[in-house]
């Protein structure tokens, strides 16, 4: 095996690769492996002209230096993105360096009947579709590797928030798929990469226009005409606003948004064109139901997911499930419309404090987001909640002195922490988050058959309705109707509790 | 979800006795190999064998990838290489098997087919009849691959523009080979280009891409 030894033109840096003749064929580079296993040269099967060249330059300096100089860059740089780091030049040929891939992102197990792909990498399509989860399906992913459904939820915060970084920098990613970002549902982790193609607008423009399932309606409606036709639309920041919702709807629901029941045509390839192009509709379009999947022609291994009457996409609670209408059917032919990734990563986290643990010790899911009824139910095994459930609304101060509702719900189980994001408003919760406020603030607990809050760090914690102040290591009952002032500080949340999930109890 | 169906129509006439038989079957068995830790590929292949020498069989009907279980292919020591009736057959399995659109059931993806011959087809008359019907059924690609000194690469052009010829029918030329085939199936899951162009990817370089 020949070691070859590269140099990057910009930094003088030297990398070294084994070449066996054999490289892994990307789409359009091939890779090779570091002696020192520490990165990977991966390199442009075709020349590339000087504006291409220009463009890697800039990423693997200028972008690379706004990330890491930036705020939560090592979050950045190890966990949300494999960033390429050089440019090398070998035999005319131009090539880039990036750091290989986390340990956690390769198959510990793989497959649950052997160990064909023990090792592989975990390409995010394992993880999409219902096929490779289906428990019948021959080849399916050992359930030890598939996580539950709140680990979904964290991967597509991960995803919207490497998009979002890269929106802030003026970038477009260009071709998000699922064949570009590694997933780990056991450590909840997700990683963006080959991300060498993104655009900058009016200076680099897209060389791809992405994979198949992740293209935006108007890119692939006008992708027959030439690239300098005015009407052509070639992958933009909008356009990564169609993918990154697609994937999110993929790993929460396990099946695509537009690929449903209805044929645009009768010959396979316009058929396919006009689903994801001009004639795109959201499968579970409010009104129009004609794209609606038929349930007898899906195959065996598409269920339960495929089935939209089963599992429709509103189990993903009132947050996501807007921002599904906006995406896709507001937004599909309209790109203004399309919501923002930063929209999606805080729906994303306001849906997580309305999960509840289901008590099926069965199911699959383990997690499902509370229905808004009186007698929640999970919506994957359809084990029904037993006994009384709280759930808090939370309510800010207004300038004038009145509480208003923030439309925003946390639910109440036994160990769920509170905390500082829930009890200041003013604390955002997102990936700039310090040690001090990843703190718990407390946790709520049913004791002796009452549901309470325990006060952990909270220093004007108080019981509005009984008009008591509750110290740290005291508690205060949650009962049906009580408000609780989590902070007096500016920014401090007020809750009031609901209790649901009684109705057996009372009418017994 | 769309099928992919792929059809390997591939001689097992007398001149493949001994290890061009054993290397098309290792190295068939490589590219399934392969494409079962391949997602894409096992979203939506379905496969079928058709082998042609005196007799034409098919070898296993269209199966999906992950059931696909592949007999050993056998091949008698001299005979004719019928592969006008392994078009023909072929031609009647497709027909059968391919999922045509109507407005309430989707189609399948337009079908791939590999012909495989270290040989010319001892029924000229009917091979030739039968490629308007084969093209007729309108295959996203045919790929022909002639193995070997004897194999014709005129008569393959007559069927698709795209014919392979590799030198020798040995092991490690067929395991590439199979390989740019799997390849070569799996290009719908790439990033596409923004200018138009749906192509093969390019073969291993000791293989001769006649186009």
């Amino acid at each position: 095996m020949a070691v070859v030894t590269v140099e990057s033109p910009y930094t003088r840096k030297r990398y070294q690769y084994y070449d066996n003749g054999d490289p892994k064929r990307g789409g359009l580079k091939d890779v090779y492996f570091s002696v020192d296993k520490q990165y990977v040269v991966a390199i442009f099967r075709e020349a590339l002209d000087d504006n291409q060249k220009e463009r890697l330059k800039r990423i693997t300096g200028h972008y690379l230096q706004q990330i890491s100089t930036k705020e939560a860059g090592d979050y950045y740089l190890n966990e949300v993105y494999r960033w390429p780091t050089d440019v090398i030049e070998w035999k005319g040929l131009t090539g880039i360096i990036v750091p290989i891939y986390a340990q956690k992102f390769f198959f510990s197990k793989g497959y649950e009947k052997n160990d064909l792909i023990l090792g592989a990498e975990k390409n995010g399509k394992w993880f999409a579709g219902a096929k490779f989860r289906n428990p019948n399906f021959p080849l399916r992913i050992a359930s030890s590797e598939l996580g539950n459904w709140m680990s979904y939820l964290q991967i597509c915060v991960n995803l919207c928030r490497g998009v979002k970084k890269m929106h802030a920098m003026g970038l477009a990613h260009s071709d998000l798929s699922y064949n570009n970002v590694l997933v780990d549902p056991v450590s909840k982790s997700a990683c963006m990469i080959d991300l060498d193609g993104l655009v900058v607008p009016g200076l680099f423009p897209a060389e791809v226009i992405g994979t198949a399932e992740f293209i935006a309606p108007e890119v692939m409606a006008t992708k027959h005409l030439n690239k300098s036709d005015p009407n052509r639309k070639l992958p933009r920041r909008e356009t990564d606003l169609h993918s990154l919702p697609v994937l999110i709807y993929m790993y929460l629901l396990h099946r695509h948004p537009l690929l449903g029941g209805k044929v645009h045509d009768l010959d396979p390839e316009t058929d396919n064109l006009l689903a994801m192009g001009a004639h795109a509709l959201f499968i579970e379009h409010p009104t129009d139901l004609s794209n609606r999947p038929k349930v007898n022609q899906l195959s065996k291994w598409e269920q339960p997911w495929g089935d939209v009457n089963k599992l429709p996409y509103t189990l993903t609670g009132p947050y996501l499930s807007e921002l599904f209408d906006q995406a896709f059917v507001k937004g599909l032919h309209h790109p203004a419309f399309r919501p923002a990734a930063d929209i999606w990563e805080q729906a994303l986290m306001k849906t997580s404090d309305l999960l509840q643990p289901c008590s099926n010790p069965a199911c699959e899911q383990k997690w499902y987001v509370f229905d808004n009824t009186t007698q929640p139910k999970c919506p994957f095994c359809g084990q029904v909640h037993s006994g009384s459930l709280p759930v808090l609304d939370l309510y800010f101060k207004s300038a004038e002195g009145a509480y208003r509702p923030e439309q925003h719900r946390l639910m109440v189980y036994t160990n769920q922490y509170l905390f500082p994001w829930h009890v200041n408003r003013n604390i955002l919760r997102n990936e700039k988050l310090t040690a001090a406020d990843k703190v718990p603030a407390g946790y709520f607990v049913k004791h002796n058959d009452k549901w309470v809050l325990v006060n952990q760090t909270l220093t004007s914690l108080r019981d509005i309705t009984e008009q008591a102040d509750i110290p740290i290591g005291g508690f205060v009952e949650l009962s049906a109707g009580k408000k609780i002032l989590f902070s007096g500080e500016e920014g401090g949340r007020l809750a009031l509790v609901t209790i649901v999930g009684e109705q057996n109890q009372t009418t017994a | 979800m769309r099928r992919l169906p792929v059809y390997f129509l591939l001689d097992t006439s007398g001149s493949m006795y001994g290890e061009p038989i054993q290397a098309l079957n290792n190295a068939l068995n490589g590219m399934l190999s392969t494409l079962r830790t391949d997602a894409q590929a096992l979203d939506s292949l379905w496969i079928s064998i058709i082998t042609f020498d005196r007799e034409v069989k098919e070898l296993v009907p269209l199966t999906e990838l992950v059931h696909f279980q592949l007999p050993e292919i056998l091949c008698p020591q001299s005979g004719p290489t019928h592969m006008g009736q392994g078009l023909e057959l072929l031609h009647e399995k497709a027909t059968a098997e391919i999922q045509k659109a109507t407005n309430e059931q989707s189609a399948d993806w337009r079908p791939l087919f590999f012909l495989f011959t270290d040989g010319k087809p001892s029924d000229l008359k009917l091979y030739r009849e039968m490629i308007p019907k084969v093209k007729a059924l309108n295959f996203a690609s045919i790929v022909a691959c002639a193995a070997g000194h004897l194999a014709d690469d005129s008569i393959l052009k007559e069927l698709t523009d795209t014919v392979v010829h590799l030198d020798t029918a040995d092991s490690s030329t067929l395991k590439q080979f199979f390989k740019w085939v799997s390849d070569t199936i799996d290009q719908g899951n790439k990033s596409m280009g923004t200018t138009e162009s749906i192509t093969l990817p390019p073969p291993p370089s000791e293989i001769h891409l006649i186009i």
